[in-house]
């Protein structure tokens, strides 16, 4: 009886926490009651979206760092697993060394830009970001026994990802691992100084904290899990080409970031979600209309409109609301025990 | 001799063409502190519209204009509706910009189609001039006295105008300026005007010169700006066109010779620049 009392008020005490334990087991066990191969790709892209959101939005939201060059780490991740799969047998064996090589080389890249740029203002981070992942791009196109070039090669991806199920479920489960890992991350007293960042630099660095590193670790940390969301991106669609580096992928973690609500990492998550879903509508919709083509437009014009008038996005919007009602609710039990 | 003249040449045309743009981004920057990630989407605009009316109306100086007086129409949507709800906070700055951009550059497929548009120098600005075995393109030339023309007369707008002053004085000390009674936010408009104008025409001169549009071209471009402000020290005007200069030769002669190294040689300089004074190479202080 006691138990189930405690059971109860671990529920009631962290509703959000059963609600999206609720969402994981649905969605783990959507691919065996509902079968539609379409949905399974399309959720499996949603969620390494949402791991490359959540990277971002460590920076962006936790940090306050722009970044515009995120596709780097993306195309470093892409790549890397492409080159050990074609080069190599496509073995479990070669595809932790692909792992630790993205681990490796985005970690390395992080650090370098970090160091670069992030003692200066926010806007030399943003540009240099972009301008590398220029470079990235060029060499892609240009270091053609490597990479083949423009038209991108396929490859072999090791057995145990080849089945759609298999793989849906290996991205779902690294998606809530990177979303565990991050929130704890996050919630540690290295990522209170992320925050403290965030709102206030100077202060933060009166207070003693060396704000460079600080700021470096969030770079190198979110550089990483960007790469690792590169690698399944590229196993989902055993192909890679020099997209992976262009603006489009840095704007897509922008766009779903900013629209699902920054610094909240649940909000990069209902983001990629979003995004994906309206891309994959737009796209049929297309057919009906030439305009539904350039979907990208709306997207832009909703993004603009959101950093003006809802900086917060779509779950901080939400959580605002909430606390509102909450301060309401207990400001009212102040008066009644008053009066 | 005569490759390494062109190449020269070839170097400070482009050189050109990345000032118009870097000079604006470098202003609104120095003044305002919003880096304008939208800049390029300013250029892109300039091209398309100005290479629009030229072949409409077949008069190169119609498209000229018509691109410019884009350039300044944008500018002023761009600052009152874009750029003012967001002043003082840089982050939203950044994201707002880059937003815009998106929807600039995708507004141009939407009016223009997705294809790229074919562009030629007018009659009189075509072939070359022949002097001993050197062969000098018009256009080229074109290019640059254009470049100097708007360089000395911004600068001319600058020493020797009252609104040069305020400018001048508005990026030392704003708080100052509107202390003393001047309407600062006029100010800002003004050049925000100014600096898309300069993007616009940089645009429409690029089309001839290269030949082919085409709506990511704002981006390419809005790059090399980005490097040649950071060499340049941001905020610095007289930097930038030096700086335009350096990228630009240095771009002209890697692709001759090292075409794979071109973009990264421009990189490494704005790395090292970063690195040892991050005021810029021709900045004084910091």
């Amino acid at each position: 009886m006691a138990e189930r009392g405690e059971g109860m008020k671990w529920i009631v005490n962290n509703r959000m926490n059963a609600i999206y334990l609720i969402i994981a087991a649905f969605l783990l066990l959507l691919p065996f009651v509902y079968e539609s191969r379409n949905m399974l790709i399309l959720l499996t892209q949603i969620f390494v979206f949402a791991i490359l959101a959540m990277s971002y939005d460590l920076l962006l939201g936790f940090t306050g760092i722009v970044s515009f060059g995120h596709a780097m780490f993306f195309g470093i991740g892409a790549y890397s697993i492409g080159i050990f799969m074609k080069r190599f047998e496509p073995t479990m064996l070669h595809f932790i060394y692909a792992v630790l090589a993205t681990i490796l080389i985005t970690a390395i890249v992080s650090f370098i830009v970090g160091l670069l740029t992030l003692r200066l203002k926010s806007h030399f981070y943003a540009m240099l970001t972009m301008a590398l992942a220029g470079l990235f791009l060029v060499l892609a196109e240009k270091w053609r026994t490597l990479t083949f070039g423009n038209d991108g090669f396929t490859f072999r991806v090791p057995e145990i990802f080849i089945d759609r199920t298999n793989f849906y479920i290996i991205c779902l489960v690294t998606m809530i691992a990177v979303f565990m890992i991050l929130k704890r991350f996050t919630n540690s007293p290295l990522g209170r100084v992320l925050q403290a960042i965030r709102e206030n630099e100077q202060r933060t660095e009166s207070l003693g904290y060396q704000v460079l590193h600080y700021k470096i670790a969030a770079s190198v940390v979110s550089g990483v899990l960007a790469g690792i969301a590169g690698i399944f991106y590229a196993m989902s669609l055993r192909y890679v080409n020099t997209s992976v580096f262009t603006m489009d992928i840095t704007l897509d973690a922008l766009l779903m970031t900013i629209i699902g609500g920054v610094g909240t990492l649940v909000g990069a998550i209902i983001g990629a979600g979003l995004i994906e879903f309206a891309h994959d509508g737009l796209t049929e919709l297309a057919k009906e209309h030439w305009i539904f083509e350039r979907w990208i437009i709306f997207f832009g014009i909703i993004y603009i409109l959101v950093v003006i008038f809802f900086p917060l996005g779509i779950v901080g919007t939400l959580r605002k609301f909430t606390w509102k009602r909450r301060k309401l609710e207990s400001a009212k039990k102040k008066e009644n025990l008053a009066g | 001799m005569e490759l390494l003249f062109n190449l020269t040449l070839n170097g400070l045309a482009t050189g050109m063409l990345i000032f118009l743009l870097a000079a604006g981004l470098t202003l609104i920057f120095g003044l305002m502190d919003v880096l304008n990630f939208a800049h390029g989407g300013l250029f892109a605009w300039g091209a398309y519209s100005g290479i629009w009316i030229y072949t409409t109306t077949g008069s190169f100086l119609f498209g000229i204009i018509g691109a410019i007086l884009t350039g300044f129409l944008l500018g002023i949507i761009t600052e009152k509706w874009i750029i003012k709800p967001v002043y003082g906070n840089h982050v939203q700055q950044i994201l707002i910009t880059l937003g815009l951009m998106l929807v600039l550059s995708e507004m141009l497929k939407v009016i223009w189609g997705p294809n790229q548009l074919t562009a030629n120098p007018p009659e009189y600005l075509r072939g070359s001039w022949e002097i001993g075995d050197m062969i000098i393109i018009k256009y080229r030339v074109f290019i640059i006295v254009v470049g100097l023309l708007v360089f000395a007369g911004v600068q001319f707008l600058l020493k020797n105008t009252k609104i040069g002053l305020v400018v001048r004085a508005g990026v030392m000390n704003k708080e100052m300026v509107q202390a003393l009674g001047i309407n600062i936010k006029k100010v800002f408009m003004f050049v925000f005007m100014i600096g898309s104008g300069m993007a616009a025409l940089g645009g429409v001169l690029f089309g001839p010169y290269s030949g082919v549009i085409h709506a990511g071209m704002g981006m390419e471009f809005a790059i090399l700006a980005f490097i040649v402000v950071v060499i340049g020290g941001m905020g610095n005007f007289t930097g930038s066109v030096m700086a335009a200069i350096l990228v630009g030769l240095s771009g002209s002669f890697m692709a001759y010779f090292v075409p794979e190294l071109s973009l990264a040689v421009n990189m490494l300089l704005m790395a090292v620049v970063l690195i040892v004074k991050p005021q810029g190479l021709f900045g004084g202080k910091g």
